[in-house]
């Protein structure tokens, strides 16, 4: 049930991600939902259902953006390395784990992007990459993470309440 | 390490590139053109009605009103300076033929395809839109792209059955052929990651200044000559440099974008067979 409820949440994140989240700019970079919905998922629910949700929500974004297909995957797989740092509960806080791992994802994330586009050939600025891109992509991400938590934890809590039923 | 998220990190990594290798062979390209399909009016819809959402965080310190407005007159304004770059590229094109009486060669009929924008890249590294027309309407890589106004928007970068998507000229790895209208200074216009432009390679000795149209040139071929970039906003150059730096801004808000054309009737010459 969780799960399926996961899969939804991430094709109605992926939908947003290109449609909504491109008109939000926040120090100049749009956040990324899909990043940030699935460390949220990651420290509210749990290692056994992000892992599946991590391959689910490559292959949305890979399907609706104008990357090669796989590329989005490739960019959200340290997630899963992730899911098991998460697992050893370093802190008793919830919150703070899913503020570092979300700077850590999004680091990954662009970074293995900027590095595909640079193997493919691209022209690119490193330096103005990380400085344009990288520094505001953490700040945006780490600034949508607290709504997202927050309605997870509450969606979380509803769904405990209705399987105890 | 558990042994399940060794697992399950081979199996994303291998599956990521098996799926980029199969998408070098468009082999996934149906399943890619059916979904960019289904879920377009959806896109669209959320594009719609998120806007007004967007533009009051976007600019927390506007009232939306005065947005719109603004948005309108800078419609307008690019309308009215797109003709007015043409009509003063027609004069000098005028003036040049009745130098050169015996040279004629007629120019192509320009076709135009209308298209709806639906989605945008979603990474900060690339800036592009997806169109709701692709290879069935006669789209293919390389076309120009330009606003209904007229100013140049961008390239054809892929093109799907249903579908294509645009790199904008604001992508970091868009280069275009420029010069300025005035002193016909010439040079490049390259995109930034922070989506700004920049005209590169403009001499140092060149005239140029604040409010000065920039054009493409149509050195390459892979531009038409004389379709209208943006205006020159900033003017940096030191003496001991060969080239100064000019900062353009297109005429066009990129990040509102709503319909476009797509030139169908120039194909870029590096695209054309010999």
């Amino acid at each position: 049930m969780s799960i399926a409820v996961g899969l939804l949440v991430i094709v109605v994140a992926a939908v947003a991600q290109v449609s909504v989240l491109p008109a939000f700019s926040i120090f100049g970079a749009q956040p990324n939902l899909l990043i940030v919905l699935l460390v949220a998922w990651m420290t509210v629910r749990g290692q056994p259902e992000t892992l599946l949700l991590i391959p689910a929500a490559g292959f949305a974004q890979g399907l609706l953006d104008s990357q090669p297909l796989g590329l989005a995957l490739l960019a959200l797989a340290p997630l899963v390395l992730m899911t098991e740092v998460r697992e050893l509960r370093l802190v008793k806080s919830d919150l703070l784990p899913a503020v570092v791992l979300t700077a850590l994802a999004t680091l990954a994330y662009e970074g293995i992007v900027l590095l595909t586009l640079a193997v493919t050939g691209a022209r690119l600025d490193w330096l103005a990459s990380l400085v344009d891109v990288l520094v505001p992509a953490v700040i945006a991400n780490v600034l949508l993470l607290l709504p997202v938590y927050g309605l997870v934890q509450l969606a979380s809590l509803d769904l405990r309440r209705r399987q105890a039923f | 390490m558990h042994a399940r998220t060794r697992t399950w990190l081979g199996f994303v990594v291998a599956a990521g590139l098996l799926l980029m290798a199969s998408s070098r062979l468009a082999l996934f390209e149906p399943l890619e053109n059916a979904v960019l399909v289904v879920v377009a009016p959806v896109e669209s819809g959320l594009r719609d009605a998120t806007r007004p959402v967007a533009d009051f965080v976007n600019n927390l310190t506007d009232i939306n009103r005065f947005s719109n407005e603004n948005q309108s007159l800078r419609e307008e304004n690019e309308r009215l300076t797109v003709e007015n770059a043409r009509l003063l590229e027609v004069e000098r094109e005028n003036q040049q033929l009745r130098q050169l009486v015996d040279i004629r060669q007629p120019l192509p009929e320009e076709i135009f395809v209308a298209a709806d924008v639906f989605a945008s890249e979603p990474s900060n590294i690339e800036d592009a839109i997806a169109i709701n027309r692709g290879r069935a309407d006669g789209l293919q890589v390389g076309m120009m792209v330009v606003t209904r106004q007229g100013s140049l928007v961008g390239t054809v970068s892929r093109v799907l059955r249903d579908v294509a998507w645009v790199t904008l000229i604001t992508d970091p790895d868009s280069a275009v052929s420029a010069r300025i209208q005035e002193s016909r200074a010439q040079g490049v216009v390259v995109g930034a990651a922070d989506g700004t432009l920049t005209m590169e390679f403009v001499q140092e000795t060149a005239d140029v200044k604040e409010g000065d149209l920039v054009l493409t040139s149509g050195i390459g071929g892979r531009h038409p000559p004389g379709e209208l970039i943006g205006q020159v906003v900033e003017v940096e150059g030191a003496a001991q440099e060969l080239f100064q730096s000019v900062r353009v801004q297109p005429l066009a808000d990129l990040s509102r974008l709503e319909a476009v054309l797509v030139l169908a009737s120039f194909l870029p010459q590096d695209t054309l067979e010999p």
